[in-house]
């Protein structure tokens, strides 16, 4: 675009298209007869149809486009940073955090924090952990940091709390180890939606 | 004279192209270091000789093949080096690669992560593969008590090992080699070192940790306060790092102490005794008006020694405005010493200090056990012993196994005979110097084989003395607590100061508590107390006390800030590590009237007669420069003193038959505040020979009660088998506030009672 044609704020006239619609009746006799027209030609029916196929379609069909929630959730693309995970080792069920605190240092909004200690079998254990959820923008750098894949986004997205600091510790966090074999692994942030294949639309182009 | 020596040890060198000044002897990277060159090392450390062990601070010296050792390599005038160049940077980088060969990785737990040698030089020398391995070992962690060993992260770089040689002396580490699999071994495991934590503090990496810190918390997390050590008067340089308790509890705690490893030491007491804080502590206003009352009508108020200069102005102004007499037993008895020590000297202060003392070639220890006394003047003196190769003659009526391998001479005397033996020293030293007459002729009087039979030290034993000291120069005598509390105190601190004048002996008055010098130069001391007391830290009708069991809460030393006048002559600031929620006594004494908003507002008014100097709190610096010279607050100024000093004639020397008990607290314990570390935490014992055992007929393990200075102890015999002699050891730790009742000579014969069990 040049400068000039850049300048031009005349919005009448650039490439707009304009649709080929009928001429609006002038004369009475002429609006008189397109009511007509409209009314005989039965136009109404076909909305009034689209309607009955889809209500027809919910009731006997089972196929309803409106979504019950919270009785029902849409599902969420493995991309959506919700609230974290803790995720366990597969073979041992051992949580897989080990305590680097890196997690707790990236934190832009410094709202994780933790507390370890030397256990029995001299290791370091996390004893305690936390993430203040009232504060947590969601920005992933901790699942990004993480070297153990442990700390992760999962979809839970509610997050709506009676105070403004709502805290969660490590075992609301932890995958629970009767769950342990339905834990799925983080795809990461470039994932696509397990159901990507099924969402595809042609392009507006085809057209 | 001196111009001219300057100019010939003067010697100039370009490193990287840059102009650099040094002094003969210097190596090449303590000049690069002066000058604010980077030279990488991983094996050299300061305080002690080059180790050399490493290879990362090779540098190219123009005209000389092959690559030098910067760190070993002593420059020479004119000598153009560079520092950095293709060929070095690679072989650094082949070094680390090294370093790295099976290296675990586990940074992600390690206490060393973020503030580890090994981590940082990987980084900067762009190791991100690993192109070679070795065939990996099982080495599990060891436990050695205060300390755990983790020999799968150890780089050999030896540091620990030459520290506990050259610096504590207490030769516990060694190299056991074999390539790959080359450890360092505990060679005192069952009988256990001194737990300083030296070892610990140098290792550049994880492998050396303290095992209550382990795993508690990343390096990056703590937040370090800048702090003075208050356990004895060495004042070490030190930080406290604090941080949340827990997640659920946001009260600040210590998690560990950290100090200027490169150039300063601790011993164990500071460096693992930090949790004794009175904590939780609110404002009891009742108790305070009460405090206030009890303060105002005092006639006396009893004090430990263990408190900062500007509490001890505050309590030498509550004197001015009260006439209250101000009673401190661990300073009195120093404050008379020093008196009289310098009416001979001339000079307002002693001549000694630790950095002298570690490079002197002759030492005499007199009067105290210094390894329990004074830790840091102990390592001191090890310093000397194995750098200087000093002789090092140790005057006790007590062997102390702790300190014999730097020992070379032991002389013992019997108990009492201080003044004698400080005759024959004075006899012996100024033996070819040129005193005044009047000396002379008194030294000429003093009936040597009387004294000598009396105090049982062999006339041979001071000629062999004095022979070991031919031809040596940098003399050190390093006095302690033993001879302060003695009856004829003031006649051996005239003495002694005889020696400091007309010798060239320099003279080191160890004070015998964390601030007694301060005190002593701070406060009218009086000798007794009298009628309703107000007691600091001391037993008194009214009890101010840190340690959480007075009438009214006091801070401890380490939640408070201010400054300490250590042994060194140095005025030193502390900060508060942790925050204090109740009274001070700057709130008492602004309640009767004596106004400063703040403790610290004191250190700028202390007083300039006695050598302090007008700087404000805030204002002190506390640092070590790139090359380790110290820049902690100030010196002391050393003034003119009248030299009015006039010597007794030595006395009998009292006897002291059978059984004899020595008051001494053991290795890291200094005080009711160390005993209150949960790291230090040892029984008091009543330790004793075969001998004193046989003498006294005590079964090991007997229940005794004995009285002391009107304190009643009640301990277990221990016959302990390193001992020898008919001297018992009786610590003090223990003994809450009563232990600051403790006033009179350090020898006595109590009556030992054995208790039904
Ligand atoms: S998502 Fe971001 S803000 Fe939230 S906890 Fe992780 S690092 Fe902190
Ligand atoms: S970064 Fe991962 S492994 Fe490290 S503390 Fe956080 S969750 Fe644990
Ligand atoms: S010693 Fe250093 S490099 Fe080795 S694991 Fe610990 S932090 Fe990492
Ligand atoms: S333990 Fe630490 S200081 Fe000692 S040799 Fe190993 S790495 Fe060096
Ligand atoms: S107790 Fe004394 S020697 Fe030990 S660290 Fe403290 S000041 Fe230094
Ligand atoms: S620093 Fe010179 S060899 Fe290690």
């Amino acid at each position: 675009m040049s400068l000039e044609e850049f300048k031009n704020r005349n919005v009448g006239e650039q490439s707009y298209k304009m649709l080929d619609l009928k001429h609006t009746p002038k004369s009475s006799m002429g609006k008189f007869g397109q009511v007509v027209e409209r009314t005989v030609k039965g136009e109404l029916f076909v909305g009034l149809w689209v309607t009955l196929r889809e209500m027809g379609n919910a009731l006997f069909k089972d196929n309803m486009h409106t979504i019950k929630y919270p009785l029902e959730k849409l599902p969420i693309s493995p991309r959506y940073r919700a609230i974290h995970d803790m995720l366990r080792l597969l073979e041992s069920g051992h949580y897989r955090c080990i305590g680097c605190g890196l997690c707790e240092k990236i934190c832009i909004s410094d709202c994780i924090k933790m507390d370890t200690r030397y256990d029995e079998n001299q290791r370091k254990e996390v004893s305690e952990y936390t993430i203040n959820f009232g504060r947590c923008i969601f920005c992933g750098y901790c699942a990004e940091v993480c070297p153990e894949l442990a700390i992760v986004h999962g979809g839970r997205y509610e997050t709506a709390s009676e105070q403004r600091a709502s805290f969660s510790l490590f075992e609301d966090m932890l995958t629970p180890i009767d769950a342990l074999k339905q834990q799925k692994e983080y795809d990461g942030f470039g994932a696509v939606s397990p159901n990507a294949d099924d969402n595809i639309k042609q392009t507006p182009l085809a057209y | 004279m001196t111009a001219k020596k300057i100019d010939t040890n003067n010697i100039t060198l370009t490193i990287d192209g840059k102009n650099c000044q040094g002094s003969k002897g210097d190596t090449i990277l303590t000049i690069a270091r002066a000058n604010d060159i980077y030279i990488p090392t991983m094996c050299y450390l300061t305080k002690v000789e080059p180790i050399a062990s490493c290879r990362m601070c090779v540098v190219n010296v123009e005209g000389v093949d092959g690559m030098i050792l910067s760190c070993q390599e002593k420059a020479v005038d004119g000598a153009v080096v560079t520092t950095s160049n293709d060929a070095i940077d690679k072989q650094r980088q082949s070094i680390m690669k090294l370093y790295d060969v099976n290296h675990p990785l586990e940074c992600g737990v390690c206490d060393k992560s973020g503030e580890c040698d090994l981590q940082n030089k990987t980084m900067e020398f762009d190791v991100d593969q690993q192109s070679f391995t070795t065939r990996d070992q099982h080495r599990p962690v060891q436990n050695w008590g205060f300390i755990s060993y983790d020999p799968a992260l150890c780089i050999m770089c030896e540091k620990c090992v030459h520290v506990c040689t050259q610096i504590v002396g207490d030769d516990v580490l060694a190299i056991s080699a074999g390539g790959y699999n080359s450890t360092i071994i505990n060679t005192k495991q069952d009988e256990q070192c001194s737990n300083c934590g030296e070892c610990m503090s140098v290792c550049p990496v994880g492998a050396l940790v303290s095992t209550d810190f382990k795993y508690s918390s990343n390096a990056w997390e703590l937040e370090k306060i800048p702090a003075s050590c208050s356990h004895c008067s060495a004042t070490c340089q030190m930080s406290y790092e604090i941080k949340d308790t827990a997640i659920g509890n946001r009260q600040k705690k210590i998690y560990r102490v950290t100090n200027n490893y490169e150039f300063s030491s601790l011993c164990g007491a500071g460096r693992f005794g930090f949790d004794y804080a009175n904590e939780s502590v609110g404002k009891d206003s009742e108790a305070f008006t009460r405090a206030v009352e009890a303060v105002k009508k005092a006639e006396s108020i009893n004090f430990t020694a263990t408190i900062t200069n500007e509490e001890a102005m505050i309590l030498q102004s509550i004197k001015q405005k009260y006439q209250t007499k101000l009673i401190c037993n661990e300073a009195r008895g120093y404050q008379k010493f020093l008196e009289a020590f310098c009416s001979m000297t001339g000079k307002s202060l002693y001549s000694g200090n630790l950095k002298n003392l570690s490079t002197s070639r002759g030492i005499i220890v007199f009067g105290t056990r210094i390894n329990d006394d004074n830790p840091m003047v102990k390592y001191h003196i090890t310093m000397a012993s194995r750098r200087e190769r000093a002789r090092v003659a140790y005057m006790h009526p007590i062997e102390d196994a702790s300190i014999q391998s730097i020992v070379t001479q032991f002389i013992k005397y019997e108990v009492g005979s201080e003044e004698g033996v400080a005759a024959l020293l004075a006899h012996t030293l100024l033996d070819s110097q040129k005193p005044t007459k009047a000396v002379q002729a008194y030294l000429d009087d003093l009936d040597i084989g009387n004294l000598s039979a009396e105090s049982n030290i062999g006339e041979e034993e001071l000629d062999a003395l004095l022979h070991s000291f031919d031809k040596k120069r940098g003399f050190t005598l390093v006095v302690g607590a033993d001879i302060y509390t003695h009856p004829k105190a003031e006649n051996i601190a005239k003495l002694l100061g005889l020696i400091e004048a007309y010798s060239d002996f320099e003279v080191l008055l160890v004070p015998p508590a964390t601030n007694a010098l301060g005190v002593a130069l701070l406060c009218d001391l009086d000798d007794d107390a009298q009628g309703y007391s107000v007691g600091y830290n001391a037993k008194a009708n009214f009890v101010l006390s840190a340690l959480g069991d007075g009438d009214l809460d006091m801070p401890a030393l380490n939640q408070q800030e201010g400054s300490f006048t250590s042994l060194d002559k140095r005025v030193v600031p502390t900060n508060a590590g942790l925050s204090y929620g109740g009274y001070i006594l700057n709130d008492i004494a602004n309640a009767l009237g004596i106004h400063t908003i703040n403790t610290i507002d004191y250190t700028v008014k202390l007083p300039i007669e006695k050598g302090y100097q007008s700087i404000e709190f805030d204002d002190l610096p506390d640092y070590y420069n790139s090359i380790g010279e110290e820049h902690r607050g100030y010196l002391l100024k050393q003034s003119r003193y009248k030299k009015d000093g006039k010597l007794d004639e030595v006395s009998t020397l009292p006897t002291y038959d059978g059984s004899v008990v020595y008051h001494c607290n053991t290795n890291n314990q200094f005080s009711t505040f160390t005993n209150s570390c949960e790291q230090l935490q040892t029984e008091a014992l009543l330790r004793g020979s075969a001998q004193f055992a046989s003498i006294t007929k005590l079964q090991d393990g007997a229940k005794i009660k004995f009285e002391l200075d009107g304190v009643l102890y009640e301990r277990v015999f221990m016959i302990d088998t390193s001992m020898k002699g008919t001297v018992a050891i009786n610590p003090s730790f223990d003994m809450g506030l009563s232990s600051s009742t403790v006033s009179s000579y350090r020898f006595s014969q109590p009556k030992l009672e054995t208790m039904d069990s």
